[in-house]
């Protein structure tokens, strides 16, 4: 067992990751409490903006903040046009459904990605960020700029999501079309826009989750499509509704996965550490059964 | 249907009786055809088939009688009960994981192997299903998915038995690992082949049987609507329990028929987007009839086998999965196996409409 | 449900791929999308010594061979086929095999014994290969060394598994994950100052086998050994690094055994987090040894990391095979995505196996012609290895079992160390020294 000593790296390194997971886990939370769509493509729309900007960077010699602009852009118009022609299709449909569709957007993309950016020959691309490479010390250990954006990113949008959500008026509209959506369009609320406004905000989301993934963790497509899990695991255990409790477990499954690494007769499984929690969460916060009026399933 | 010739009735009502009459007999003729049809192909499948392929399609279609069954389990969760399971590929592994153990362990023969990699993946999928059971149906896919990523970690690390000894049957040492035995009657793939698929009929007609039950009415009571399923006295809790169960039961038999078909099992077989895949393949193939489980096999198993064998590249499917996840859920619930048969007659249609209108026959003439 | 939506679910399904298929078309004609890596041809080497009629094209019976490579996402080894293929074009265009062409049945498999036994069989029954020769994959070896004994093949394969170097009907143009390990233990083991060697690894079927026979080369200096193993693909390349900079310590080695990406993903870590220069030293075995990871890596690892290598490195060799070798890439190889590299060299070096072999052949290209003639070859100069290839009637084969050390030196990886053969404290390498009468 590592002493304290040794632990603390692996602390700051748990919080930057925490903070990536808890961008996309309160960014599906906001899309799901608006529009009843949890986005599994998340990841998969981050992981090719991040492949385009590397291209963009690598292939097309564009300086990077061009390349991060049009990964933004891209994730977000991609997210916007699924769900204004998809979101409408299926507004009707189960959660589930609903769910399962942006996993039918997840593959298409995972094999566009596949097609496109080979990995044959031991090609192995990485992004970097600028930040990278500077830092400071505290103590003994150098944090670089990119987990403290990482960090402050995740915490920066738990803030101002909850103030978005409470103050502004398309944040109210956005509640209120959770709440109900007939009673919101009889109130006048512009639904299409209310829906475009929350599925772009998403984008843009995925688009910044890509980008900082890409450099924490690697430029894979299969890595960071299912790295949403983790993700989503904190928003299971907001139960899809509290951004505060979506920020906290975030932090908490980035730093406790962390942590194990180093512990050496459980470090293997410390893949696990989103499943664990989300599934002990769940269980413990779901409470009573309850019964659907509505037909189930597809 | 075609218009038939009327008598004049005698009695008010007897027309329309005997109308009935004959559409009955006319769909009993037309059920009677498909059994046909349905023996004739089993028939194919079982004896001239293997013997005719090439060993890398008797490989391949063992593959899609194994996933037919799999595929099968899950149909009936999604499109009978309405639970969608985003883990079957791990439950597969389990039943893999347990068959190769028993079969390295012991000498039991293979049916018996069969029936205890079946019990012990239906018990664990109970398990795992009773307290997920409580939740509403997105929790539920999304725990299901969370337990199969938990699985695929433990599997990396734990690996499958290769003849090892202690608990996990796994040497990591081995320079010569050896191959998982198959039943002694089915030693070479083209017997091995026509054995799963006698298996998958059983498997088959396991599930037609609960479908056609009362498990299988609660089901169809349940998928309805839940509130009307509890008003009328179903137990929904045991019924979805049931369901996990057949499904956890055949999905445990397939994994079996994998450990003896594949002889080497891998972690890196059973990932995350496995589970997905077979998802998108069952939704495209057809949840709401059992003939869609093995056109979800064709497509996830027949189909890259083809490719390859073309030189296409296998990434090509997963953009083609996703598409067809994104079409059934929008246009066509009831996927491939109900889709194709309506765009074939409607191509007929299409096609004999020139003649028809050549020949015009009679004032009812073609139009139905 | 009203007619217009399943028309318009349809069509929106054929504009996405639509959409799809024109992108990819954009793309790949925007010059080259996955890899920045461009092959420069140092001179205008003619390819024409490849065959024994330079200009005349092989127009006799064809001699089928098959080869199975590994294609999934993140692990690819279909460039070594490919190249193979590549060289074989040369081949038939300048002659070929006594006027006969060689036709390459390139399969792909996906980490599944179902797709490569399925693929074994092909070529058997299907294609009916007289040789098999180029085969890289994680299982293969595995799954089909029985059927490839029972139907008398001496196959030539790049392995990885334990069974590519422990059965008589396989034999390596590369040294494998357990030995090139080895190597790069031994070597940083030599480096004065460091008293402790941690082993890390991918946590893929084979770890014990892979990481045992480093305790014993350890023991030679009496150093510890701590032997860890990380999922893959990873995803917290900062944690690994640092975990594994504190269990080495100030003097101790890393050593590490990955594919080329998560290799990278742990050493820019360490790059990043400035934990680099805490260890004594670092090593990798051979698949670390390209210019993509030389040429993403900063001057920290300049004599800091130690790859073993067990393919002559390309740029500071000028002979003329090496010429040859870059030639072919560049005039036949515009499937081999990732240049010049050790997966063409791989390819490459089978090739020239086969060909060597068919040369030998007297008679009829029977598959048992051949395959006696593959198991003849003997102390043949590659051009492309440290030391001349034999196949050999052996129980098992590690003839690939002398290797170079290379490091990194801003951008491209050097020769630090020449030919040293691998250490026989590794029992397995003792009992192919015996076998082979050294």
């Amino acid at each position: 067992m590592p002493s304290w000593q040794n632990f603390q790296p692996f602390l700051v390194i748990g919080l930057a990751l925490g903070g990536v997971y808890a961008l996309s886990g309160v960014g599906m939370v906001v899309l799901y409490r608006a529009t009843g769509v949890l986005n599994l493509s998340f990841g998969a729309v981050g992981a090719m903006g991040a492949l385009i900007a590397w291209q963009a960077i690598n292939s097309w010699g564009l300086p990077q903040g061009i390349a991060w602009l049009i990964c933004v852009a891209f994730a977000a118009v991609l997210t916007t046009l699924y769900g204004l022609v998809f979101g409408a299709a299926l507004a009707k449909r189960d959660p589930v459904v609903k769910a399962v569709a942006t996993l039918g957007l997840a593959l298409i993309l995972l094999g566009v990605m596949d097609l496109l950016w080979t990995t044959s020959g031991g090609a192995s691309r990485s992004l970097t960020l600028p930040t990278d490479s500077s830092g400071f010390q505290i103590s003994s250990l150098t944090v670089d700029w990119t987990q403290v954006i990482s960090l402050g990113l995740g915490v920066a949008l738990t803030f101002f999501t909850a103030i978005f959500l409470r103050v502004t008026r398309l944040g109210t509209a956005m509640r209120a079309m959770a709440n109900d959506r007939e009673i919101t369009a009889m109130l006048g609320v512009p639904v299409t826009r209310v829906l475009a406004a929350a599925w772009f905000g998403c984008g843009v989301l995925a688009g910044v989750a890509g980008l900082l993934l890409a450099d924490l963790v690697a430029l894979d497509a299969t890595t960071l499509t299912f790295l949403v899990i983790s993700s989503l695991a904190a928003a299971l255990i907001g139960q899809l509704r509290s951004i505060a409790v979506t920020f906290i477990a975030a932090i908490v499954i980035g730093v406790v996965d962390s942590m194990i690494t180093p512990i050496n007769s459980i470090t293997n499984y410390r893949d696990m550490t989103p499943f664990v929690l989300a599934v002990i969460a769940l269980l413990v916060l779901s409470g009573r059964s309850t019964v659907s009026l509505e037909r189930g399933g597809i | 249907m075609a218009t038939t010739e009327v008598q004049a009735p005698e009695a008010p009502g007897d027309g329309a009786l005997q109308r009935q009459a004959l559409r009955l007999r006319q769909l009993d003729t037309r059920a009677r055809v498909r059994a046909v049809v349905v023996v004739v192909l089993l028939a194919f499948c079982l004896f001239p088939m293997p013997s005719i392929l090439s060993l890398y399609y008797v490989g391949a279609m063992t593959q899609v009688t194994v996933y037919a069954i799999v595929a099968l389990g899950l149909g009936v969760l999604v499109g009978r009960v309405g639970l969608v399971s985003l883990g079957q590929a791990a439950v597969l592994a389990m039943g893999a994981w347990v068959a190769a153990r028993v079969l390295f362990a012991t000498s039991l023969p293979y049916p018996l192997v069969l029936l205890i990699a079946g019990l012990v993946t239906m018990v664990l999928g109970t398990l795992v299903g009773l307290p997920a059971l409580r939740m509403r149906g997105l929790y539920l896919a999304l725990i299901t998915l969370m337990l199969a990523g938990a699985i695929s970690v433990v599997l990396a690390t734990t690996n499958f038995p290769n003849g090892g000894g202690g608990f996990l049957g796994y040497n990591g040492n081995a320079v010569h690992t050896p191959p998982i035995r198959r039943p002694g009657i089915a030693n070479s793939d083209p017997a091995f082949l026509r054995y799963s698929i006698v298996v998958a009929i059983l498997m088959f007609l396991f599930v037609v049987w609960h479908l056609r039950t009362r498990p299988g009415r609660a089901w169809a009571a349940i998928r309805q609507s839940e509130a009307s399923a509890v008003a009328a006295g179903i137990n929904i809790v045991r019924y979805k329990l049931w369901a996990f169960a057949l499904a956890s039961f055949v999905t445990g038999v397939a994994g079996g028929l994998l450990a003896g078909a594949d002889r080497y099992l891998y972690s890196i077989d059973f990932q995350t987007q496995d589970s997905i895949t077979l998802l998108a393949v069952v939704l495209m193939g057809g949840i709401y009839s059992i003939w869609g489980a093995v056109i979800a096999a064709l497509l996830l198993q027949l189909l890259p086998q083809l490719l390859n064998s073309w030189g296409v590249s296998p990434y090509w499917l997963t953009v083609l999965f996703g598409v067809g996840v994104l079409q059934v859920l929008t246009t066509a619930p009831a996927g491939i196996v109900d889709q194709m048969p309506r765009d074939l007659a409607r191509l007929g249609r299409l096609l004999a409409r020139p003649f028809r209108q050549a020949h015009p026959t009679g004032p009812a003439g073609g139009a139905q | 449900m009203s007619k217009h939506v399943p028309l318009l679910g349809r069509s929106i399904a054929v504009l996405a791929v639509t959409i799809g298929a024109i992108a990819a078309v954009v793309f790949s004609t925007s010059g080259g999308v996955a890899s920045a890596h461009k092959v420069v041809a140092r001179t205008a080497s003619s390819t024409s010594s490849c065959g024994p009629k330079p200009g005349h094209k092989a127009t006799g019976k064809p001699i089928p061979v098959g080869a199975i490579d590994t294609k999934v996402p993140g692990t690819d080894f279909s460039d070594i086929e490919n190249m193979e293929g590549a060289y074989f074009a040369c081949v038939n265009a300048n002659g070929g095999v006594k006027g006969h062409p060689i036709k390459l049945y390139a399969l792909t498999e996906q980490i599944t014994p179902a797709s490569v036994s399925a693929d074994a069989k092909k070529l058997v029954q299907t294609d009916h290969v007289v040789a098999v020769s180029g085969s890289s994959s994680i299982i293969e070896c595995s799954v089909d060394y029985k059927y490839w004994q029972q139907q008398g093949y001496k196959v030539i394969a790049d392995g990885i598994a334990p069974e590519c170097y422990s059965t008589p009907n396989y034999a390596d143009a590369n040294m494998g994950p357990r030995f090139s390990s080895d190597g790069a233990a031994q070597y940083v083991e030599s480096i004065p100052g460091v008293k402790k060697i941690v082993f890390d690894q991918s946590n893929v079927p084979g770890t014990a086998y892979n990481e045992g026979g480093i305790p014993p080369i350890a023991k030679l200096k009496g150093l510890p050994v701590q032997a860890d193993t990380d999922n893959v693909p990873i995803s917290n390349g900062d944690s690994v690094a640092e975990r594994l900079v504190q269990e080495a310590g100030s003097t101790g080695a890393v050593v590490l055994n990955f594919t080329p990406p998560e290799a990278l993903i742990i050493l820019q870590a360490a790059q990043k987090l400035g934990i680099a220069a805490n260890v004594k030293a670092w090593a990798c075995s051979t698949p670390c040894d390209t210019d993509f990871l030389a040429s993403s890596l900063g001057s920290v690892w300049n004599n800091k990391l130690f790859v073993n290598a067990e393919l002559t490195p390309p740029d500071p060799t000028h002979t003329p095979t090496m010429n040859l070798y870059e030639a072919i890439l560049k005039q036949y190889g515009k499937d081999v995505s990732g240049g010049i590299g050790s997966f063409s060299q791989m390819g490459f070096v089978d090739g020239e196996i086969l060909v060597h072999a068919l040369n030998n052949v007297k008679g009829a290209y029977t598959k048992k012609a051949v395959n006696k003639a593959i198991e003849n070859v003997h102390q043949f100069n590659t051009g492309m290895l440290c030391a001349p290839w034999t196949y050999g009637p052996y129980k098992l084969h590690i003839a690939n079992h002398i290797d170079y050390t290379v490091t990194p030196n801003n951008g491209k990886m050097v020769i630090k160390q020449g030919c040293t053969k691998i250490s026989a404290a590794d029992p397995l390498m003792e009992a192919y020294y015996k076998a082979i009468g050294q």
